[in-house]
């Protein structure tokens, strides 16, 4: 359902200031969302007073040098830093994307810095994303045949090319968690990630599930939700286009 | 201890795109345009009733008021006609790049206040 405020537990309250200590004259200001789950208070916004002549060019960096030298009790995701895992996707003025790809000169102004939205905070900037991940397994996202070959299941090059700008998803969660019609019914809806994915397997040549996997996906609620507002799009670190896939999903059942 | 997480803001911080303001927009007007037909059958019903309720209509939309309103109606229909076209052509699967989806956005929109004065300033000779 269409729940614009935020619950009271959610509301979001002022919180400490870091006041920069090293002198330095090119200050940014970062704000970044905080919730602690072993005290019992409401979420708050901290702001760090960052020091950017000695900071290196992504928001990554930036909340690596602030956990580093200003205050090490924040806690985010991240692994490889260079855009391959999706590990550290995040909200970053205003849109989702990678810290890691994301130049802070990109940012006008104050740098807000905030999860990935709606979902459940399990510690500063942490979401969880366990009910997307079942959603993803509920996809299958394996490939499935039933015939028995002796010989290689061969693809041709025609074939293989229409994975491409699918196949390199890392399931970030980016687009799924800025697509408001998954904020409203993200227990339903599949949202773009996983119905990214789930066209990866329907187009995939090799695969001899495909009428079985369109029937499971055509659903009011499963597929339908998405009312072509493009925010995915716009959010994906990759540049894929999970709109298209799900048009393309759309075009595959009214015309099959 | 999940119940009492709490929910990471959303449409509180979310930055707007020209495509999901269109789509927004698209929805409210879809259901402004249900009650204008309503409206406009009321004011075609109302000729059966004879001139004097005919006139309360025509009272009305020569008003300050009734004047806003039927230029809010019209740009609500043409938003809607033009949105829809674009629609139609995400439905063939064509116009989902991202710079295309742009332009076509901005063409609904100022389409939209184009067609809303032309068919506005033509109703002179339409001598509504």
């Amino acid at each position: 359902m269409v729940q614009i405020n935020l619950p009271q537990n959610s509301k979001v309250e002022k919180g400490k200031f870091f006041k920069d200590k090293t002198g330095s004259k090119n200050i940014r200001k970062v704000n970044i969302y905080r919730w602690d789950p072993s005290t019992g208070e409401n979420p708050r916004i901290d702001t760090y007073e960052v020091d950017m002549d000695n900071c290196p060019s992504k928001v990554l960096d930036l909340l690596n040098k602030i956990k580093n030298e200003i205050d090490p009790s924040i806690a985010y995701r991240r692994s490889c830093a260079h855009g391959v895992c999706g590990s550290c996707a995040m909200n970053m003025d205003g849109k989702n994307g990678l810290a890691c790809t994301k130049p802070h000169s990109e940012i006008k102004g104050d740098i807000n810095i905030y999860p990935l939205p709606h979902l459940k905070v399990l510690k500063d900037l942490i979401g969880d994303l366990s009910t997307l991940y079942k959603q993803y397994e509920s996809v299958e996202p394996w490939l499935k045949t039933t015939s028995k070959t002796e010989k290689e299941n061969i693809q041709s090059k025609e074939d293989r090319a229409k994975l491409d700008g699918l196949y390199e998803c890392i399931m970030c969660a980016c687009c799924s968690t800025s697509c408001p019609s998954y904020w409203w019914n993200g227990d339903k809806y599949l949202g773009p990630a996983v119905l990214l994915q789930a066209y990866r397997w329907i187009i995939d040549s090799r695969d001899e599930d495909r009428k079985e996997r369109l029937k499971k996906v055509a659903d009011e609620l499963k597929l339908y939700r998405c009312h072509t507002i493009m925010n995915c799009t716009n959010a994906c670190p990759k540049g894929l286009n999970p709109a298209k896939a799900i048009a393309s999903i759309k075009k595959m059942l009214a015309t099959s | 201890m999940k119940e009492n997480n709490p929910l990471s803001p959303h449409i509180q911080i979310y930055n707007w795109h020209v495509s999901s303001l269109v789509s927004i927009s698209h929805r409210i007007t879809g259901i402004v345009n249900y009650f204008l037909l309503i409206f406009i059958c009321i004011w075609a019903s109302s000729l059966f009733f004879g001139e004097g309720a005919y006139e309360i209509f025509k009272l009305f939309l020569n008003s300050v008021i009734g004047k806003f309103f039927i230029i809010s109606l019209i740009w609500s229909y043409t938003f809607q006609i033009l949105s829809e076209v674009r629609h139609w052509f995400w439905d063939i699967g064509l116009g989902f790049e991202l710079k295309t989806t742009k332009i076509t956005g901005l063409l609904v929109i100022f389409g939209s206040f184009l067609l809303t004065i032309l068919i506005y300033s033509s109703k002179g000779f339409l001598q509504l």
